[in-house]
């Protein structure tokens, strides 16, 4: 046994990149594994497959369920992922890999259901093309591309994300599940709100405080409104909003000069997602629209066709 | 042999209480045991020790290198094998996926190296045969030594071991006995423990804390001499030892601070030196400060 120890004593052995990219896969593999993330992903299969041009008659209905089931479903598997380690916590912050490369690699996990979500989106575009279509509203093909992308891919991005800065500072076991309820009841409030008060700058605001929204509501047969807002920078905000994510999550653990070059980090991309989020709000159509089939979108209220505005 | 681990005036306060006070240590190669009643501050020297927490008050230097400094705590970490008191496992890991995670975190990054390391420490610590099953279908000893075995990887230059042989069978103590042994020829290991036949057996120092402060330093042989006739054996307790208790033989065995003559004298024992030095005090009472403190900091 002495031999044992004695011939091993060496440091271990480097691969020349660190343990980031290992680790990294290995908290991939066991995200994937997790059972309320290949929920999400059967759910999202189900709901893709039902996808086909007639049954697209709304764009906002579809395009949610990868946001619920890869966004929403992946932020609860990547929150209970973080937090699977924390009664090791002891043993494993005294090793050389800091707390930072640890919540680096678990942020690595959200590209699996991001790539998932870009997948919806190639399959939304080809049996709903941008261009030319009623449907999207009075968005043009660069738009309606930014609101799919708003809607299809980047929550599935920022959820996880999301479930991984809350684990690093909330000891709440229930934390992930109370936040997705929170979400879910919160952009649908607000949808209720723009709905019942499209053309209120308060209400656009408190539309656009979230990490997911609707731009278009079909409203009649043929007939579709077309909300206030940029869609591209709401796409902006809400990247800002993965960013900050990250930078909490990241700050947890963090000390000294690594500490305070987080600290301004965080500064710097809460004031870049602060100005895309008053861009959002100020950019695009400057008043709600409503769009029919061959015809010029006109201001709601004074549309030729009835709607219930 | 020269210092590994050095303290220098280190005081550690939880709150308005202090868990230790004016600490001055210097540990070098070898076993060194850690005893002192319930909160006399051993895991906040360990918790030091482990760079897991820094000192409110004064230095440490472990291998040289000031735990202080981002980059030389991480310098400190990567020889550094430690054992908290209490330990909880990722749900989902058998005991091979955990300590090879943990491997992973000491950078052990080639699969090949790491797989192999991960099996030397769990054959060490006999889990080879069990490597495979989840943790969570593991015994508390078994899981212990899941534990241990995750500190040794490396191995490490520092060993930093809280009460590691807690709920593991006489054979198990003594196989951890033999390994910490031929470790502690090239490592700094030391160890907290209750049992003070641990230390006995393994430890050539023991550190004894009480209420945050060393209360002794020295060799173990040293300690266990103190106690020189003052353990006797007796048909009853006698009034004047501080300590007295019924043996497995019917008969009383005696602890007195004071040394007694025409008693039947028998070898004391490192736990009769032990109990000598803490003066018969009731251990409860003297580590509630730091519990307390211990509490308040889970809280925050």
């Amino acid at each position: 046994m002495t031999e044992t120890i004695a011939a091993r004593r060496t440091t271990a052995p480097e691969s020349g990149l660190g343990p980031l990219t290992p680790l990294a896969w290995r908290e991939t593999r066991r995200y994937v594994r997790n059972p309320v993330f290949l929920a999400g992903v059967v759910f999202t299969a189900f709901a893709v497959k039902s996808w086909h041009a007639g049954a697209v008659q709304e764009i906002g209905t579809l395009s949610a369920y990868p946001a619920i089931f890869l966004g929403g479903f992946g932020m609860i598997a990547a929150c209970w992922l973080t937090q699977s380690t924390r009664r090791s916590a002891e043993a494993l912050d005294v090793t050389p890999t800091t707390p930072q490369a640890r919540t680096a690699a678990l942020c690595a996990v959200a590209i699996v259901p991001f790539l998932l979500g870009c997948l919806s989106l190639l399959l939304f575009v080809r049996i709903q093309p941008l261009d030319g279509v009623w449907r999207y509203g009075a968005f043009s093909p660069s738009d309606r591309m930014a609101v799919l992308l708003s809607q299809l891919v980047v929550p599935t991005l920022g959820g996880p994300l999301l479930g991984i800065a809350l684990a690093r500072w909330v000891r709440f076991p229930g934390t992930a599940i109370v936040a997705f309820l929170f979400l879910y009841g919160w952009v649908s409030l607000i949808t209720i709100l723009a709905w019942n008060h499209a053309n209120s700058v308060p209400f656009v605001m408190l539309r656009f405080f979230a990490p997911f929204t609707f731009f278009t509501l079909t409203d009649g047969p043929y007939n579709v409104d077309t909300w206030r807002g940029s869609p591209w920078f709401f796409v902006g905000w809400q990247l800002g909003l993965c960013a900050v994510a990250v930078t909490v999550a990241l700050l947890r653990g963090a000390d000294g000069r690594r500490q305070r070059r987080l600290i301004r980090a965080l500064v710097a991309v809460a004031a870049v997602t602060a100005l895309m989020y008053a861009l959002t709000v100020t950019g695009g159509w400057d008043h709600p629209v409503v769009s029919h089939l061959g015809q010029a979108p006109v201001p709601i209220g004074h549309s030729p066709h009835p709607t219930n505005r | 042999m020269s210092t590994s681990i050095s303290l220098r005036g280190v005081g550690r306060r939880f709150g308005s209480a202090w868990a230790l006070a004016d600490v001055d240590l210097d540990l070098a190669p070898g076993v060194t045991g850690l005893l002192g009643p319930n909160g006399a501050g051993k895991t906040t020297l360990l918790r030091l020790f482990a760079t897991a927490l820094s000192p409110t008050e004064g230095t440490v230097s472990v291998l040289g290198l000031d735990p202080a400094e981002p980059a030389e705590r991480t310098g400190i970490r990567r020889r550094l094998g430690y054992l908290p008191q209490e330990i909880g496992f990722p749900r989902g890991f058998s005991a091979f996926a955990f300590v090879d995670y943990v491997a992973l975190l000491k950078e052990w990054t080639q699969p090949a190296a790491r797989h192999a390391e991960v099996r030397r420490v769990l054959d060490l610590t006999g889990l080879s045969g069990i490597a495979a099953k989840k943790i969570r279908t593991l015994s508390g000893g078994q899981r212990r030594r899941v534990a241990l075995a995750q500190a040794l990887l490396g191995p490490p230059a520092v060993l930093i071991l809280d009460e590691p042989t807690t709920g593991l069978d006489p054979e198990q103590r003594a196989t951890l006995r033999t390994v910490l042994a031929e470790l502690a020829r090239t490592s700094v290991v030391v160890l907290s423990t209750h049992q003070t036949e641990d230390v006995a057996a393994l430890c050539e120092r023991v550190i004894v804390l009480d209420s945050g402060r060393v209360r002794y330093d020295g060799l173990v042989t040293e300690l266990t001499g103190q106690a020189a006739g003052r353990v006797w054996l007796a048909d009853e307790p006698d009034p004047a030892a501080s300590v007295s208790w019924r043996t497995g033989t019917g008969r009383y065995r005696n602890v007195a601070e004071h040394a007694r003559t025409g008693v039947e004298h028998v070898e004391p024992s490192l736990e009769d030196a032990y109990l000598l030095l803490r003066g018969g005090r009731p251990a409860q009472a003297d580590g509630q400060a730091e519990q307390a403190a211990r509490s308040r900091e889970v809280l925050s």
